[in-house]
């Protein structure tokens, strides 16, 4: 993978990335309400038929009457509901990201507080964030990497991203990766006033092991894995076919091979283990009392 | 924020077990008071709502039926908490100090019962979708005072002996705990957050740790009982330490 030549930009420690409530957060209820305007357009028939059971006559003059039968695809119906409901306010954001992304296309580097810049990424996290909580919380599978691809995020086929929090831009994840639960993805960092913002690039068929924190401008090469509850430096390139562990990212340890990893077991299968012993005298201090 | 799975949850409150069954009557009261005004509220929007002439505004207004009603359950449940809160530390007047880890104590069991009397409020903040009135609002009811143009959502904060300036950032997935279990003991201090601190990621905070203003703490990493850290310094590592610059 190569990298832009960029000057190095030399941080003292890690922070964390943070987004102030601004008033374009409200877009939130904006999007509340778009999506259960179109849930009540497409549900009316449904609802006609509750008021026919109800009342005797109809909410409005066409469309269907109650019958018995419709009751049976209440499950149907609430599911897909749930799945048409979170689906408008995808699209319905992923519309106004891009939009924002016109406005001021997004771009790497460092940046004041109060700039255009962190304008537009506060911008571009609160429209992401009703989406991305609503995949999450509800009861759909795989709804979370359909979110980030529409949000521009690269995320390649098969990935498995478990609860955790991934940024919505800048952000390009291989095809068979898969991210563990409760890692933080970062491409931005809050450094005192400023705010760093860098690309971040996960190779194929990596592991980021629980706990784990990614760093801006990190680049995993296919094939590597991060261990568990280690993080990575600003700009970190981690070699690939490698296991990296350290805080930060300091010891490399080689993958073994399945046969390798057969070979030792069988070494260890060999010798009676100190369980089989002990169980062995167990049985036979039984025998004899 | 997309918070993972172990930050759906309220913020850290254990309760003892051996306690857990026979406190559950206060639990449930809770939860059940609370829900009143939420059902004053949806049976005075349907009585006002389902007629002749309204039934599309009654659909049309659910979205924002939702998001108000969710605000007055959160809303509820804190101040019925807050009530029964007061009568609990008027039977006894919350401490810090070290005490023993068993029922006898009478700090110890009354810690307890204030987590069993917080536990709803903080779980239904917690698991509120809007990103309005959360930890800063429900914490400053229980006495946590935490200054303006904080960034406190992304992180578990006790509910008690604990303040945070103002402009302070506390990282995503960090924790901040004001008490201590170890083996028998059980340890209360207060934990004070200067202004212009920052937090990194997952970072833990334990008892009696002090920042100073402007003081750094790295990712990942976590202080120790008591500890100091100085003005204007960065700290980091397994306890933190002070970065030799």
């Amino acid at each position: 993978m190569e990298r832009d030549n960029y000057s190095k930009f030399e941080m003292d420690f890690i922070s964390t990335s943070g987004v102030y409530k601004t008033p374009f957060s409200l877009i939130i209820i904006v999007q509340l309400f778009i999506g259960s305007i179109v849930l009540f357009l497409v549900n009316l028939w449904f609802i006609n038929s509750l008021y026919y059971l109800l009342t005797g006559s109809e909410f409005y003059s066409f469309g269907l009457k109650a019958e018995w039968y419709y009751w049976l695809l209440l499950p149907l119906n609430i599911y897909g509901n749930i799945l048409l409901f979170t689906f408008t306010i995808i699209l319905f954001s992923a519309g106004i990201f891009k939009l924002l992304n016109k406005l001021s296309p997004p771009r790497e580097g460092i940046f004041e507080r109060g700039s255009k810049d962190w304008k537009y990424m506060h911008r571009r996290f609160w429209v992401a964030y009703f989406p991305i909580w609503l995949a999450r919380a509800l009861p759909l599978p795989w709804v979370d990497i359909v979110v980030y691809r529409f949000f521009g995020t690269r995320v390649g086929k098969s990935v498995v991203l478990y609860e955790g929090y991934i940024d919505p831009l800048f952000i390009e994840i291989g095809d068979f990766t898969m991210t563990s639960l409760n890692i933080c993805i970062f491409s931005h960092l809050i450094y005192q006033d400023k705010i760093l913002i860098k690309k971040v690039k996960i190779g194929k068929a990596c592991v980021v092991g629980p706990h784990t924190i990614v760093s801006p401008g990190t680049i995993m090469q296919d094939f590597a894995v991060l261990g568990v509850n280690s993080y990575t430096s600003i700009e970190q390139e981690l070699e690939g076919n490698l296991i990296h562990i350290g805080t930060p990212v300091s010891l490399t340890l080689p993958i073994q091979s399945v046969e390798e990893s057969k070979n030792k077991a069988e070494k260890i299968k060999l010798k009676p283990s100190n369980a089989e012993v002990n169980q062995n005298e167990i049985e036979q201090n039984l025998k004899e009392g | 924020m997309f918070q993972p799975v172990s930050l759906k949850g309220d913020s850290p409150s254990p309760i003892d077990e051996r306690i857990r069954g026979k406190y559950l009557i206060l639990y449930i009261g809770i939860i059940i008071l609370s829900l009143v005004p939420f059902s004053v509220f949806e049976y005075s929007y349907i009585i006002f709502f389902w007629n002749e002439t309204n039934y599309w505004l009654f659909f049309i207004l659910l979205p924002f039926n939702v998001l108000v009603a969710i605000y007055i359950i959160q809303f509820s449940a804190t101040l019925i908490s807050v009530l029964i809160l007061k009568i609990v530390n008027l039977l006894h007047v919350p401490k810090e100090g070290n005490f023993k880890r068993s029922l006898e104590d009478r700090d110890y069991l009354f810690w307890n019962i204030r987590n069993i009397v917080k536990k709803c409020p903080l779980y239904v903040s917690a698991s509120n979708p809007f990103p309005w009135f959360k930890n800063r609002f429900t914490l400053w009811f229980f006495g946590v005072k935490i200054g303006k143009k904080t960034i406190c959502d992304n992180s578990w904060i006790s509910s008690e002996f604990v303040s945070i300036g103002a402009n302070v950032i506390i990282g995503m997935n960090s924790t901040i705990l004001s008490f201590g279990i170890e083996q028998d003991n059980f340890i209360l201090r207060k934990i004070r957050v200067g202004n212009g601190a920052l937090i990194g990621a997952k970072c833990v905070l334990l008892p009696g740790t002090v920042m100073e203003q402007n003081s750094k703490l790295s990712v990942h990493s976590y202080t120790s009982y008591d500890q100091v850290l100085r003005e204007n310094s960065i700290y980091l590592g397994h306890p933190a330490k002070l970065k030799n610059t």
